[in-house]
């Protein structure tokens, strides 16, 4: 056998088989448990709690305040009852002597009962007994949920700790969206959505808001039957807590309700076959909560009145005007609001827009009423001097009988009447209060432009903005009306509120069951007379009424900027802002010279209201960015808005916040709005704004910073909304009524305008011209040039400023008498006649 | 909410029923399983061999591969027998849903029992059909084989996504993601339930059960 000499031979290192499942096999190192915080099974009740605990303040003040809340409860019915039992009014109230043996005085303590006397006669009375009990079983539900509440807070206290990062005692600085941004930033560590990869801040809105995103939606579509007509009082909107929670029984979680859990829709609701059944059973649901509701009227009458009496009197005692002030109703606060917009968002919104409302409301004083007041005034306010001046002279005056009640009744009578009679220095335009009250609420009827000075608008302005006296009542009277509105009317649109749910309900990945308006996009529930024509493929009933959609759409994407809208939205939005841009740097030419005049309102009003004035309406709006112009000392006359605000930035002591919101969206250029608004704001002296730029790198910079922040988007929101408002009312309205004018008016014909801004001038601001021009890119569409109404004069001197003529919109109708219009007034008109800050061209 | 949830659905003869949600119930578990943890020392730990094996159908021209534990197969074997049970007594027409629900345990503090957090549902609706003749019956079987073979593919391309598992955990924790009861295979935790056509309504105690839980969370 030949022997052959290969490489190939035998391994001599030594190959011993490793003994099973040991050295060689591939070890892992586990990674489990380094946070508790992923995979939570219910991301609606988690996030809703995260929020609640942000807006409460932290762990300890919630929970303070939630056993204060127990404590007065018990001192509610307890203080009641002895009230009622233990004191021995005759002793009180004098009639029956007190058999002192050492001084006359009688003590409080004489009036007492005795305790045996007491607690018999609590024992005999069955009604106490019963309240009691009632009221002990609903104590005992409210501890059993405390502590419940307790455990579950702890737990989101710990995720704040230790997930957030965030102590307790730093939680009432931060601002809600800071909060959120790190619950964003947490997902990508923790997952605590298992279906994403990324959590958006639309999905954090989406859980906290699903059913008052579906309760706003119902409003916006006038589905529950709130609104009712009376042979008396007229058109009544009927809208109380107690009803409100009666329709989130029904519809959300109470039993066998329409959702099957927090996020998901019973899946027969889903599907349109049997429709009818489903609507007979909802129907037959109702009925039988209307009459549970029937029959727990008494309890709940009992407990509203209690709590009324004790919650009001000490505060009607204080200052009796209260009652006579306003506040928003439930029903405003529902129409009000935007889809997908947090509580704290809604209420600073509206607590802003509270001064101008008030304002607004004490325009329409009765005449008759003043002539009454202040007669009865004189009268009262007599008597009360003589009785007073008596008390001065001896105070044995105040003993006799019914001398000290006297006084106190005139004192109130007084007060209620001064209510009455009108500030004598005072001035109101209602026309322009509406504006700044628009934009602040964002909202209102169409009808409600340029009727601003009628009854029937303050009337229907009053539904949202109801007096607090007004509130109450409705609060007490709701147990009794409450349960014949959900059986009478609400049944009656079962069917409708079936195909509502099956219809605007739509499932998102990983978000579950939404209302599909709450998803702001324009495609599906654009309104054509909203700026979404020629986008919306909506029918009439997926339109959301009053431009909801879009203002949403606009407020979300301004709160939250660094949510990405898809991309539909995101082209409405860069229009629309663009648009406004646009304009905002025209009017910025045009209304050159009402910058002195501004500066010089600046300097006698304080800032806010300033701010207001601006925001009046949109011709302000550009001269608002002239006026921060001309005080970075003029340079900025043709330069674009962008540079105009960079310039301001370097000048304004703002500079570090400024830059700050650059950085969080530096891309999105009508940021420049807010932050010129502001930057005007700061220049006219706010003191707050300029603490944060002064104050050194100290955590509290941050904190003031992001509050500044979101008082820039505010603010940029406003513009917003009046802006998509003023081009709605130019799109489906052709005539404008002229509306009374004021003091500026005379401000402005005392100042000399220079000659060669006239032509400019008028154009923006002139209410004849009943139409808007349009924004170019829609100008090249309705391109006319038989429309072309301006001059030569302003084209000539435009031309170079303005990169597209200004053309009308087509309105939705009226064309032809517009065109006229139009034409009528082509000739510029005198500029004194014209009430200056109407028509601000889009 | 907080979990992927995946519908298959299948129509089948009444003898096929146990057949193929054997197949699909345990390749979705295939799928799912590990070896054993070893745990070392320094808190790594090792994962034992799992085998596998095939198996035929008989009334199904289909073969599926499941882990070849038997402890696994028995208790699949029982739930699934329970399903057909209830599905053959039921005596509507046949319509019942079984689903193999994967799930974590979240220890919580003292007054709360320990939380079962479900991470993915499978869902399997099973529509029972019948057959007239020998014929129909050959037909159906080849169907049948044909569109399990679909689901299986469907199956492992769901698995495949890159998504969400509870994350590998340490020896104290292994209980809270995988059923470590088997001794020759270690699944992640899962729960079989199955429903009939009839009861799909949500069960009594289920809305007891939440309608507490409403009122204390007001």
């Amino acid at each position: 056998m030949a022997h052959f000499d290969t490489e190939y031979q035998r391994l001599e290192a030594s190959y011993n088989d490793s003994p099973p499942g040991e050295e060689n096999l591939l070890v892992h190192v586990p990674e489990g448990s380094k946070s508790q915080w992923h995979h939570i099974e219910n991301l609606d009740l988690f996030f809703q709690r995260i929020y609640n605990l942000h807006q409460k303040n932290g762990f300890t003040c919630m929970l303070l305040g939630e056993i204060f809340e127990l404590v007065q409860l018990v001192f509610v019915v307890a203080f009641t009852v002895f009230l009622a039992n233990c004191v021995d009014y005759d002793i009180l109230f004098a009639n029956k002597l007190v058999n002192h043996t050492d001084s006359a005085k009688v003590t409080l303590p004489d009036a007492f009962l005795p305790v045996d006397v007491c607690s018999a006669r609590i024992r005999d009375n069955v009604f106490v007994i019963f309240i009691l009990v009632i009221s002990g079983v609903f104590w005992l539900h409210r501890l059993v949920k405390f502590i419940y509440n307790i455990c579950c807070y702890w737990e989101i206290r710990s995720f704040y700790i230790n997930a957030l990062k965030l102590s307790m005692a730093d939680l009432p600085y931060f601002t809600w969206q800071e909060v959120q941004a790190r619950i964003v930033e947490i997902q990508k560590e923790h997952q605590i959505c298992i279906h994403k990869k990324e959590l958006t801040e639309l999905d954090i809105y989406h859980r906290i808001l699903r059913f008052k995103n579906y309760m706003v939606a119902m409003i916006n579509k006038s589905l529950l039957p709130i609104r009712s007509r009376l042979p008396f009082l007229g058109d009544v909107v009927f809208y109380t807590r107690g009803l409100k929670y009666n329709f989130e029984l029904i519809f959300f979680w109470g039993p066998s309700s329409l959702f099957e859990n927090e996020w998901s829709l019973k899946t027969e609701y889903k599907r349109g076959g049997s429709r009818l059944e489903l609507a007979d059973r909802l129907s037959s649901r109702i009925l039988w909560i209307g009459i549970a509701n029937l029959l727990l009227c008494p309890v709940i009458l009992i407990w509203q009145i209690l709590y009324a009496f004790f919650s009001y009197t000490e505060v009607i005692k204080r200052e009796p005007g209260s009652l006579g002030a306003r506040c928003w109703s439930l029903y405003g606060r529902f129409y009000l609001r935007h889809f997908n917009e947090l509580d704290h968002e809604l209420m600073s919104r509206l607590s802003k827009g509270y001064k101008a409302s008030s304002k607004y409301m004490n325009c329409f004083m009765s005449p008759l009423l003043t002539v009454v007041a202040k007669n009865v005034v004189f009268f009262a306010g007599s008597i009360l001097a003589v009785l007073i001046a008596l008390t001065i002279y001896d105070e044995d005056v105040l003993a006799v009988e019914h001398v000290l009640t006297s006084i106190t009744l005139l004192g109130v009578c007084i007060t209620v009447c001064r209510s009455f009679i009108p500030d004598k220095h005072l001035v109101f335009c209602p026309e322009q209060l509406l504006k700044v009250i628009l934009a602040h609420i964002h909202y209102m009827p169409d009808h409600w432009q340029g009727n601003a000075h009628r009854y029937e608008t303050r009337d229907e302005f009053a539904q949202l903005f109801q007096y607090k006296a007004v509130f109450i009542l409705e609060e007490l009277l709701s147990p009794v009306i409450t349960p014949f509105i959900l059986i009478f009317c609400l049944r009656r649109k079962s069917l409708e509120i079936i195909d509502f749910f099956r219809n605007f309900t739509v499932e998102v990945v990983g978000v579950g069951d939404t209302c599909s308006f709450a998803q702001m996009d324009v495609r599906q529930h654009g309104h054509p007379a909203w700026m979404s024509a020629g986008r919306t493929e909506a029918s009439i009933y997926q339109q959301a009424e009053d431009g909801k959609t879009e203002l949403s759409l606009m407020h979300f994407a301004i709160t939250n900027p660094r949510w990405q809208p898809p991309r539909e939205s995101t082209t409405f939005i860069s229009q629309l802002k663009e648009k406004v841009q646009r304009e905002a740097a025209c009017g910025q030419q045009g209304v050159l010279h009402e910058n002195h005049i501004l500066t010089s309102t600046q300097s006698e009003s304080e800032p806010h209201s300033l701010i207001a004035n601006l925001l009046a309406g949109p011709p302000p709006l550009g001269s608002l960015h002239l006026g921060r112009d001309a005080s970075v000392s003029n340079h900025a006359v043709d330069v674009g808005l962008m540079e105009g605000t960079s310039a301001l930035r370097s000048f304004s002591p703002l500079s570090g916040s400024q830059h700050l919101r650059g950085s969080f969206a530096s891309t999105r250029l009508p940021r420049g709005d807010g932050a010129g608004l502001v930057g005007g704001r700061a220049m006219a002296g706010s003191g707050a704004d300029a603490r944060t730029a002064s104050s050194g790198s100290s955590a509290w910079e941050g904190q003031l910073n992001s509050m500044v922040l979101s008082e820039y988007a505010s603010t940029e929101m406003s513009i917003h909304a009046l802006y998509i408002h003023e081009l709605h009312k130019q799109q489906s309205r052709g005539q404008l009524s002229r509306h009374t004018w004021h003091r500026r008016d005379s401000d402005e014909s005392s100042e000399g305008a220079p000659d060669d801004n006239e032509g400019l001038r008028n154009f923006p601001r002139s209410n004849t011209f009943p139409c808007a021009t349009t924004p170019h890119q829609e100008g090249a569409m309705l391109h006319n040039t038989g429309q072309r109404r301006y001059g030569g004069t302003t084209e000539s001197v435009s031309g170079g400023l303005r990169s597209a003529p200004r053309l009308p919109r087509i309105p939705m109708g009226g064309w032809a008498e517009e065109a006229q219009a139009g034409r009528h007034h082509d000739p510029v008109p005198e500029e004194d006649e014209l009430p200056p800050h109407i028509q601000k061209v889009t | 909410m907080n979990c992927r949830s995946e519908v298959l659905e299948v129509s089948v003869e009444g003898r096929q029923v146990d057949e193929a949600i054997l197949a699909l119930l345990h390749t979705i578990l295939l799928h799912r399983s590990t070896g054993k943890f070893h745990y070392k020392k320094e808190g790594t730990y090792s994962i034992g061999t799992v085998g596998t094996q095939d198996i035929d159908c008989d009334f199904i021209d289909f073969t599926f591969v499941r882990v070849s534990s038997e402890e696994l197969d028995r208790a699949i074997r029982k739930a699934v027998g329970e399903f057909k049970e209830a599905l053959s007594n039921s005596g509507s027409d046949g319509m019942g849903q079984i689903s193999l629900e994967f799930y974590q345990k979240k220890k919580s503090r003292w007054p709360f029992s320990d939380e079962c957090i479900p991470w993915e549902v499978w869902s399997i609706k099973v529509n029972v059909v019948n057959l007239a003749n020998e014929q129909e019956r050959q037909i159906c079987r080849e169907k049948v084989g044909e569109k399990l073979g679909e689901k299986v593919i469907n199956i492992v391309e769901v698995i495949n996504r890159h998504e969400y598992l509870p994350k590998m955990p340490t020896q104290s924790e292994v209980d809270n993601v995988f059923d470590t009861s088997l001794k020759d295979v270690q699944p992640y935790l899962y729960k079989i339930t199955y429903q009939i056509t009839d009861s799909l309504g949500t069960s009594v105690s289920t809305t007891v059960r939440r309608l507490i839980k409403d009122t204390l969370a007001l």
